[in-house]
């Protein structure tokens, strides 16, 4: 049960709260990344689209490899530092078999979050990711438990 | 994973393994580009918003300076309201760029009717159509409202219809035509001239790139365009052909608020998560 207010994001977007807020997303071959500082209670969390962003247009953080050191910094702004941050990791599920899935963008932008976050040396709590599953996800800022539910394969349109 | 045959397992997992080797490589040469680039992106932030609250209180005062009868005053008035005009528009690119690149944009949805947008747009225009005498003719045929967020809407189609005045012939005219087919808005700006000298379509998208004459301008406008377009669900593109430029925005036609935007809530209203897995 969530009792402060849960905050939907979007892709390319980051957020950062505190309890006992929560921070939601619905994901497709999208991958999300939740930090969580146990000792500050607060936590964060981005979504984005694509691994890499490749020098065009702006360095929006709907690429993963903008996306993610966005956030850790953010966390870090914040007072948090890698030995006090976890990570879990949600998404990049294969979602068109055919010609999307021969981009393998869901393994890719799982991929690019295990490297960056080995880079920052933050320790991966627990993941959810790949299959072919859309994925619900809540990030609980009380005690930083995601809850997370299956879309069924017709279900929703706006999964990223 | 679905249960496939032996081969076919070993096959995809020799495949990405080599997809995760050159995701690699990519990390790497991608990191070097982050880096030089990151000083353009701290500037985008700070300069943003220390430069809008004064505009904006600027904006808001200048009209009421507006002088009578004298001709005189009246020129330096409208040379002042013009160039402040054109600084606020540079400056809500400086905004609007930093806030895509800090992840926290916020979308809103409205009930939007694009020809007012574009008719505002032409408002805050007046000075360099008048300056270039371009003229700008609004053909519609949309007849409904459409739901999406005005302020993005609206600092894409300034974009490119000052883009359009920017670049267009002198004396020219400027086409707005506003359309719905199969349920997409297509909202395509053009003007008469020479399009975008480049190789490649993607680098006339693309930050800080000059613009076709050596350049006025951040280069900013369009970066901006495709990334809010694409937010809200659209596209942009354009064509060239001899004598002109049209750009071309599409977006999902929408006409009903959903409710949980229409309580003005970000509230996360899918069913609850009561037999979900907690991780």
């Amino acid at each position: 049960m969530i009792q402060g207010c849960s905050t939907f994001i979007h892709v390319g977007q980051v957020h950062i709260d505190s309890a006992p807020s929560a921070i939601s997303t619905v994901l497709g071959s999208c991958v999300a990344v939740c930090l969580y500082d146990v000792k500050l209670g607060i936590g964060g969390m981005n979504h984005y689209l694509l691994p890499f962003w490749n020098g065009n247009g702006l360095q929006s953080p709907k690429f993963g490899n903008i996306a993610i050191p966005k956030l850790i910094e953010a966390m870090m702004e914040q007072g948090s530092t890698h030995t006090t941050l976890e990570a879990k990791i949600f998404g990049g599920a294969s979602m068109n078999i055919g010609i999307s899935d021969s981009m393998m963008i869901g393994q890719k932008n799982i991929m690019v979050a295990k490297e960056i976050l080995k880079e920052y040396k933050i320790a991966i709590a627990a993941e959810d990711v790949g299959g072919q599953n859309g994925r619900k996800i809540q990030f609980n800022l009380e005690r930083g438990k995601v809850l997370l539910k299956y879309t069924s394969r017709s279900d929703d349109s706006d999964r990223g | 994973m679905n249960k496939t045959s032996g081969c076919e397992e070993n096959k995809y997992e020799d495949s990405c393994e080599e997809i995760a080797f050159l995701s690699r490589k990519i990390l790497d040469l991608n990191k070097q580009l982050i880096e030089s680039e990151k000083a353009k992106s701290r500037f985008l932030s700070l300069v943003g918003n220390e430069l809008n609250n004064p505009m904006t209180a600027l904006l808001g005062m200048i009209p009421h300076l507006q002088p009578k009868g004298d001709e005189k005053l009246e020129t330096i008035f409208s040379l002042v309201h013009e160039e402040a005009l054109l600084l606020d528009f540079r400056i809500q690119n400086l905004v609007a760029a930093a806030e895509i690149e800090n992840g926290d944009v916020s979308m809103t949805s409205a009930l939007v009717d694009p020809k007012i947008l574009v008719e505002e747009v032409i408002e805050a225009l007046k000075y360099p159509m008048k300056t270039k005498s371009i003229q700008i003719r609004i053909d519609t045929s949309l007849e409904q409202k459409i739901v999406t967020d005005p302020q993005k809407l609206y600092l894409i189609l300034k974009n490119i219809i000052a883009n359009a005045i920017g670049y267009g012939t002198a004396n020219g005219i400027v086409d707005v035509t506003i359309k719905e087919r199969d349920s997409v808005v297509c909202i395509t700006v053009k003007n008469q001239g020479r399009g975008p000298d480049v190789e490649y379509k993607p680098q006339v998208f693309t930050r800080f790139s000059p613009g076709p004459d050596g350049g006025h301008g951040l280069g900013l406008g369009l970066s901006i365009v495709r990334d809010l377009s694409e937010r809200l669900g659209g596209s942009i593109d354009y064509v060239t052909d001899e004598l002109s430029v049209t750009f071309m925005v599409k977006l999902p036609l929408e006409t009903m608020l959903a409710e949980s935007e229409a309580c003005g809530s970000n509230e996360f209203l899918f069913e609850s998560f009561d037999d979900a897995i907690e991780l």
